[in-house]
């Protein structure tokens, strides 16, 4: 029996197809999205308790530009970007900039507060989740930082340490986009 | 060479094995014309999944197990078991005695066993090295290779024979950018108890001194 080239041709890309779709989704943890698929769209939103006992809503924020920080006590490059986070904060604050760090580690409350207290930290620090670094896509790279615009869209993403110069670039893009409001925090 | 590009190349050899091989539009070469598409698109397809991929960082664990040689002991008698470990190029883990409370060591746990007692567990000393992330600050650190030994005793009556003993390696890793979350590595070697030599006892009653 003569079999077609062109018919066998189309179902060997079906099948490739097929494979290659079932092998990215087994590789894809879950509906989690790549970091890549949450630009553009607004940022996951997340409720979680800060250090001094209070919860963080980050749709609370909304109207402000927003830098959310992941980052762990044991994470050393973040703790080398940590002092111009402290001065940004105190820099764009006024013009409503607003700075979240998340920890990602499984330190005590009380070890991270130390830390905290001699960085001289000037953000809210919550306490991270896995199922919040997942709905960012996964943050298996600390530290990672996102850029929320004044309307809580995802406008730029960082992996790992980067200059000072490159978050302010992407702070002042962030306070240029998006509705300034009153935030209600 | 990872397990994506691996693949990748064998799916284009065996492309360009098969379609070297097939020759007319027969019902065998028509099978070969399938396949060989197939591999195509499959070897493709993995291209393409790894140009969209930006996980950063270690795919899989930054450390490996290279040696964990049989370790041979007499019943009764204290051996040592000497393990390889390699950090991956390009990273390195904290030392078993890190100089900040808040990192987190390298520490080896030996699972306990019934035939033997696991005794110390003895590190090498880190590297004081300083990173591109901050140049001014020393961290002691493991990169390259480094070995663990793990002190075992098989207890008198533990029967002779081969033994598997497990443990974890918890190691936290970074690189010159970025750190990576704590991960464990499963460990194993295998020690082989072998029979203490039967002792000698005098026959008091050769010895000149069973007279006196």
């Amino acid at each position: 029996m003569k079999r077609n080239p062109l018919i066998l041709f189309f179902v060997a890309a079906i099948v490739a197809v097929m494979l290659s779709v079932g092998v990215r989704m087994s590789r894809n943890h879950g509906n989690r999205p790549t970091p890549g698929q949450l630009m553009g769209n607004v940022a996951p939103d997340f409720q979680l308790p800060t250090l001094d006992g209070k919860q963080l809503r980050l749709s609370d924020l909304r109207g402000k530009a927003v830098l959310l920080n992941f980052w762990a006590t044991y994470c050393e490059p973040c703790k080398v970007e940590m002092p111009w986070f402290v001065e940004l904060q105190q820099q764009y604050g006024p013009q409503g900039f607003q700075i979240v760090g998340v920890t990602m580690d499984d330190a005590s409350k009380e070890d991270i507060a130390k830390f905290t207290t001699a960085m001289g930290i000037n953000y809210p620090i919550v306490i991270g989740q896995d199922s919040v670094g997942e709905s960012y896509g996964g943050v298996g790279v600390l530290p990672t930082t996102f850029f929320l615009d004044r309307d809580g869209k995802l406008i730029a993403r960082e992996f790992g340490l980067q200059s000072r110069s490159v978050f302010v670039d992407h702070i002042k893009k962030a306070l240029s986009q998006g509705q300034a409001v009153q935030a209600r925090r | 060479m990872t397990p994506e590009v691996a693949r990748v190349v064998a799916c284009l050899v065996a492309y360009l094995v098969t379609t070297k091989r097939t020759a007319t539009w027969s019902s065998l070469g028509a099978m070969k014309i399938f396949f060989s598409v197939l591999l195509l698109f499959v070897g493709l397809a993995s291209v393409g999944a790894l140009a969209q991929d930006d996980d950063l960082g270690p795919k899989g664990l930054a450390v490996k197990v290279v040696a964990a040689p049989v370790v041979t002991v007499v019943q009764g008698k204290p051996g040592t078991a000497p393990l390889t470990f390699r950090v991956a190029s390009g990273y390195h883990i904290n030392s078993n005695m890190p100089k900040s409370e808040f990192l987190i060591p390298t520490v080896l746990k030996v699972e306990a066993n019934t035939d033997m007692v696991i005794g110390k567990i003895t590190y090498p000393e880190g590297q004081d090295m300083s990173f591109a992330f901050d140049p001014d600050e020393k961290l002691n650190v493991y990169t390259g290779d480094f070995n663990v030994d793990v002190l075992i005793r098989p207890l008198h009556t533990a029967q002779s024979g081969k033994y598997v003993i497990r443990g974890t390696l918890k190691y936290q890793a970074c690189d010159n950018k970025a750190c990576y979350p704590p991960k464990t590595l499963p460990v194993s070697f295998d020690v082989k108890i072998a029979k203490a030599p039967p002792v000698h006892h005098a026959n008091p009653a050769q010895s000149p001194d069973a007279h006196q």
